[in-house]
């Protein structure tokens, strides 16, 4: 997965469900019934499919319905095993050193720490280093604390070199170069200047502003890191925290100096990802190394401050945009000029407009680099920095026209299907009795309510590279198998799902196997793709076992095979539902070996189970404390359409999270480094704040139900995309403070307020 | 964390015997939620610990028939907070005791822990940045990410004392007992704390490495005391005070007999505003008095920058707090 | 080293540390009891918290050798527990948590549901605001929350025998105490 995200044109949702189901194709076909114990011969139209479909909505038993999870169980008990938690005979901890300045020269002396009782390895492992935490050193001992107290004991010189962690410092005459070309991308331009200038000169409502959003920290409560199991010879096993089961295998092999076959990748459960764990990392790397040097099972877990410094982020971004509004609340033109702060990294930017049309549109984007560890990919990259202006500057010129937030929005909206959402959000937070539709309520001294709107808009379709196996054991249990991982997202939940609605069977009647390189190979878990990836390639193993098996059985039933039905944990013959078998007899009649089918993600198919892009609106209430600055955050009502939901609970759950980190981003969340002394100040969790329990406000998640698409969709980035926004746009309409550089912290809700001397 | 060895005295003499040679490296552990998080962070590496936890008789909440009250210095931040006579007598201490930190720091942390905890500036915390605090010769907030330093009685160091229970303590009039191996001494809570340009600038209090902090005692609150803690935190969940203010208060009818106003997280000490106090006693308890008390609370504060904003946010707690006895 | 006698969920453990070992290290390293999770280490994200005494606690800020004779609840003792008062199957609140599906990646919820437990113990029918108050120790990066309050108050209807809410709507009827005032 590329650091340097996608940073095109916003993906163009099409959500007519005409444009993606191919019309029904029946067949009769002739068979017998028996009629009062006479069988007569009779004729049935069956559908004539040339692959799998999902069927209608009403006749699922199992998806679009609230599930529990599979892994629940294990998760509430505390079994659930985690690469943090793997134990091994033999094994060693391993630590980085990770150095705290942005550049400097290092001097380490490992002789004191190799004489340490318990200490099995000390090595340096960079002398000149580039950006802010990058690893130096590894210490391994035979416990944790050996490993701490080597870490100790490295004696550690720092020479630091001249160096830019922050815009100012990067973009300064003489600052030094922090990628070999300099300090600044090669900027994409989009659109012509000259044009849109002219459209925002001639429109009666102009802004220009400067916009900003900070670094943000994926903040995975499970930092990344691997257990490499190596002790020589021939076999090595990686257990990895990953949103990518296959992906250390090729990198974990060629390190130890074996093949890819001889290497095994697993992930039964991992603790988050957001976008930052694709690969096996450096610290994957030095793992390798130390398991190879020493022949021995290696634990190579971050540590939490080492986690905020070198594992990854979001890009911040600063744009400053020129904007034009018409008299009827359309834009009619918009220059931005933007520029991305990630890091080493490129960073991550969705071209503006974003979702809106804009008139005559002029864009230029461009990366201003540090010497910081490089952006990752983070749920939605790009989304949420090009959401949080555009949001304001649709905001900021309506008031300057008198018009109405949401009307505004629909002007500039194309797709119908945001206006449906949006009056679904607006209605539900109270939007048509808020008094403060056309301009923002007053700075009184006092606690006052104010309503945002963000839309947000996402891909979510899957591509090739999942295949899976579903087996039918002669006792009746089914097995469905395929490498992919389970972010907590819930990818164990729906492949189980998907084969125990294929065969009317009841989501404990299946168990999946995941999270192993053995099994069938799978796609990664980026982009809200894994769905995408994964169902159709599942729904083909499991219409495919249904097949065999319907075969298998069609004599059994005397019937033929298209009208052999799995329903209700029963089997039988469409022309004949009371001569049923239980789906334990009727695997009784399997050959010792059961039956085994497999499936894939294959293209024409796939497109009949698939879709793209999907919708979204957010809306926030606030209050805002004019006095101190203050702002609560009272509800969020969010919609989001994707396709068939799976598995209702997890939507939801998905839905919830992602507004309660657009909510943290919102008010909390900053990276903070010092420039001066390049030292990382927040790097933990009490200084980095992410939203606790009491900040959650009133939420309510919709699946759009309105979207009848008959194809799975992801849709976790979406959710993430426009809550920000719209809370910094509520925080405005309650009391005209605009701030136009999150977080919304009370020092600067006070300055919008005017109220710092 | 580096190693250390553990003594649990199992009495009060035994305790201080062991500081009675203090060196660095002996660290009195009470709750330990600050001090192990000191040593994680390798900002102190004792090679001791001495234990109070065996210790008995530290663990205790006493009222006299006269309603003053001794308060152990073992007593959890939790058991203040749930103590059915401190909500009910005293209750700013009540209220600050239930905003620090999280339900299982409350747990565990000890109300000497938290009045004797060190400074949460990210400087301070820092590792590799040799601040005054910690015998270097700069206060890098002062030009630095000061978002969080001091407003008022700031320099050279402009650590905000972190503690929710000294603002509250202070508003009480509190007294502690200090005890070492050849006796105690009882200092005024509010002479406890020690500012920067006063005292040691790597000791926030007088608390000499040989003593222990055994009790807190509150005198007697004047009858009719109205009271309040009003923290500001930017997590809700969780958080260190940007500002806060604890108050006490004593109406006769519609004017203010008496006032006193202490402030948290805006100065190197829980902040007695004298100012403040001086604008409500005998002033009438309206929004004009609170007004003036709340420019008084800020008199003589000022920002280096990112911390401006202090200013009008303290002002706008101390109107709240008293807006909300009203 | 030490050898600490230690009373783990009902067990009595003897298990040989260092002195300045945490009881998360115990727990993790010794014992193998990695139901307690090591988010930070610091006590700033309460994926360690446990029970001890029946109090909530980080293990991460807890030094094992001070746990000597005091009882200690952590995530893997909570079913046998249940089961031992009588119960059968999970803890309510684990039984909740997975109803619900307050669960994503499942890092923080062994802490989070030590903490609801501690909780429930000691007020059997709290409200939203008690609940987000006893919660407020324990980060939780997947799943905003919402359903994690929802299945304490699962669990809470079930044992109080009051509805539980549904989203959005009005919170459920239980017994108050003033919550902490903010500002």
């Amino acid at each position: 997965m590329s650091t340097n995200e996608p940073t095109g044109a916003p993906l163009a949702p099409n959500q007519d469900p005409k444009a993606q189901e191919k019309p029904r194709k029946t067949r009769k076909i002739k068979t017998t019934k028996d009629v009062n114990g006479v069988p007569q011969e009779i004729e049935i139209e069956v559908e004539d499919v040339d692959g799998p479909r999902w069927g209608e909505r009403k006749d699922l038993k199992v998806l679009n319905t609230e599930l529990r999870r599979v892994d629940g169980p294990v998760k509430v008990t505390g079994r659930a095993r985690y690469t943090h938690d793997v134990r091994l005979p033999g094994m060693v901890y391993a630590r980085l050193l990770c150095c705290p300045y942005p550049s400097a020269e290092v001097t380490i002396d490992v002789q004191d720490a190799l004489k340490l009782p318990g200490v099995e390895a000390a090595i340096v492992l960079e002398t000149k280093t580039r950006f802010l935490g990058q690893p130096i050193a590894v210490v391994a001992g035979r416990t944790s604390d050996h490993a701490d107290d080597a870490l100790r004991a490295l004696k550690v010189t720092y020479k630091p070199l001249p160096w830019a962690v922050d815009r100012a410092q990067a973009l300064a005459e003489g600052a030094p170069n922090v990628r070999k070309n300099g300090n600044k991308g090669k900027p994409g331009q989009n659109g012509d200047r000259a044009e849109a200038e002219a459209a925002i000169a001639a429109a009666p409502a102009k802004l220009e502003a400067t916009y900003s959003v900070p670094v943000q920290h994926h903040a995975s409560l499970e930092t990344h890191g691997v257990v490499i199991d190596y002790r020589g010879g021939e076999e090595a096993t990686v257990y990895i925290s990953t949103q990518w089961t296959f992906a250390a295998v090729g990198q974990v092999a060629e390190l130890l100096g074996l093949k890819a076959n001889q290497v095994t990748a697993i992930v039964e459960h991992m603790g988050g990802g957001f976008g930052s764990k694709f690969d096996l990392g450096s610290e994957g790397a030095v793992a390798c190394r130390v398991a190879k040097e020493l022949k021995k099972p290696v634990h190579l877990m971050l540590r939490r401050p080492d986690e905020f410094v070198m594992a990854g982020n979001r890009s911040g971004n600063r744009v400053t945009y020129k904007a034009g509004m018409n008299a009827d609340g359309t834009l009619a033109g918009l220059v931005a000029n933007a520029e991305k702060f990630g890091g080493l990294g490129d960073g991550s930017m969705a071209r503006p407009p974003y979702v809106y049309s804009a008139g005559k549109t002029y864009s230029e984007v461009v990366a201003v680099y540090t010497n910081t560890d490089s952006n990752r990919a983070m749920r939605a990259p790009g989304h949420p920095q090009a959401s949080f202006g555009m949001e304001a500057v649709l905001d900021e010129l309506a008031y300057q026209l008198g018009l109405d937030l949401l009307e505004v929005r629909k002007a500039n909206l194309k797709d119908k299907v945001w206006h449906r959402q949006l009056e679904r959000v607006a209605k539900e937070i109270g939007w048509f009795e808020h008094p403060h539709r056309t301009k923002p309520g007053p700075n009184s001294g006092g606690k006052e309510l104010g309503i945002g709107f963000g839309i947000s808009t996402w891909g979510g379709g899957g591509s090739g590279g999942t295949e899976c196996d579903v087996q039918l054991a002669k006792d009746g249990s089914v097995t469905v198998s395929v490498g992919t991982q389970d972010l907590g997202t819930g990818s164990r939940t729906l492949v189980t799902a998907i084969v125990a609605e294929e065969f009317g069977l009841q989501l404990g009647d299946v168990v999946a196997r995941i999270g192993n390189s053995r099994l069938p190979s799978a796609t990664g878990s980026g982009g809200s793709t894994t769905t995408g990836s994964l169902s159709p390639a599942v729904k083909d193993a499991a219409w495919n076992a249904r097949n065999a098996f319907a075969e298998h059985l069609a004599p059994i039933l005397k019937t033929e095979a298209a009208l052999v039905r799995f329903a209700g944990g029963k089997v039988f013959s469409q022309a004949n539902p009371n001569a049923a078998m239980t789906w334990k007899q009727a695997c009784a009649t399997l050959r010792d070996a059961g039956l085994n089918a497999h499936g894939k993600w294959d293209k024409d198919r796939a497109a009949a189970l698939m879709g793209n892009g999907v919708h979204g609106a957010q809306a926030a209430k606030v209050e805002v404390d004019t006095l101190t600055g203050r702002v609560r955050v009272l509800e969020m009502v969010g919609i989001q359409d994707c396709g068939l939901p799976i598995n209702r609970t997890a939507v939801r759950s998905q839905l919830n999270g992602g507004m309660v980190q657009s909510l943290s981003y919102a008010l909390f969340e900053e990276r903070v480094i010092d420039p001066v002394l390049g030292l990382a100040l927040n790097a933990n969790f009490e200084d980095y704040k992410l939203a606790g329990p009491s900040e959650i406000p009133k939420m309510t998640s919709i699946i759009d139900d309105d979207d009848q698409r008959s194809a799975t969709i992801g849709m976790a980035e979406p959710a993430i995309v426009p809550g920000h926004s719209a809370i910094a746009n509520a925080v405005h309409n309650a009391c005209g403070a605009r701030v136009r550089d999150l977080p919304l912290t009370p020092d600067k809700v006070l300055a919008a307020l005017g109220r710092i001397a | 964390m580096k190693s250390f060895t553990l003594f649990n005295p199992k009495s009060l003499g035994d305790a201080v015997g062991a500081l009675a040679a203090p060196t660095s490296s002996v660290k009195v552990l009470a709750g330990g939620q600050d001090l192990l998080t000191e040593m994680k962070e390798h900002l102190v590496e004792p090679d001791k610990l001495v234990n109070l936890k065996g210790v008995p008789g530290l663990d205790r909440i006493e009222f006299t028939a006269a309603g003053a009250c001794t308060i152990g210095a073992l007593v959890t931040v939790g058991a203040l907070e749930e103590h059915a006579g401190v909500r009910e007598r005293l209750r700013v201490l009540a209220e600050a005791a239930g905003s620090v930190g999280s339900p299982q720091i409350r747990s565990v942390g000890t109300v000497g822990g938290n009045l004797c905890q060190r400074p949460r500036c990210w400087y301070y915390r820092s590792e590799h940045a040799k601040c005054l605090k910690k015998g270097g010769d700069e206060c890098f907030s002062f030009s630095g990410q000061n978002k969080y330093n001091a407003i008022l009685g700031g320099g050279p160091s402009y650590i905000v004392h972190p503690s929710d229970l000294a603002p509250a303590l202070v508003a009480l009039g509190a007294t502690v007992t200090l005890k070492c191996s050849t006796g105690e001494r009882q200092v005024a809570l509010e002479r406890f704390f020690t500012l920067p340009g006063e005292g040691d600038i790597r000791r926030e209090t007088v608390l000499r490495d040989d003593e222990v902090l055994t009790h807190v005692h509150v005198p007697a609150p004047a009858a009719g005391m109205q009271s309040t803690y009003v923290k500001f935190r930017e997590r809700g969940s969780y958080d260190f005070a940007l500002a806060s203010v604890a108050l006490a208060l004593w109406r006769d009818g519609a004017r203010v007999k008496e006032a006193r106003v202490v402030l948290g997280g805006v100065a190197p000490i829980p902040w007695r505003a004298k100012a403040a106090e001086a604008a409500l006693a005998g002033a009438a308890f309206e929004a004009a008095t609170f007004a003036r008390a709340a420019d008084g609370a800020v008199q003589g504060a000022e920002g280096f920058g990112q911390n401006d904003y202090k200013i009008p946010l303290t002002k706008g707690l101390v109107q709240r707090a008293l807006q909300s006895c009203g | 080293m030490r050898v600490l006698h230690l009373l783990i969920n009902g067990d009595r453990v003897t298990v040989a540390a260092p002195e300045h070992w945490t009881l998360l290290e115990v727990l993790r390293y010794e014992l193998g009891l990695t139901g307690s999770k090591q988010g930070c280490d610091k006590g700033d994200c309460g994926a360690c918290t446990v029970l001890v005494d029946g109090k909530p606690v980080l293990a991460c800020l807890t030094l094992a050798a001070l746990c000597e004779e005091r009882a200690v609840t952590t995530i893997e003792g909570l079913l046998p527990a249940h089961v031992k008062s009588g119960g059968s199957g999970p803890d309510p609140v684990q039984a909740a948590f997975d109803e619900c599906g307050a669960l994503q990646c499942g890092f923080c919820q062994p802490g989070m549901m030590l903490s609801a437990r501690a909780l429930l113990d000691r007020n059997a029918c709290p409200t939203r605001t008690e609940i987000q108050d006893a919660l407020a120790g324990n980060l939780c990066r997947c799943t905003g929350y919402t359903q994690i309050v929802e299945a304490v108050e699962l669990a809470v209807a079930k044992h109080c025998g009051v509805a539980p809410r549904r989203p959005g709507s009005a919170r459920p009827r239980g017994r108050s105490r003033p919550p902490p005032r903010r500002a």
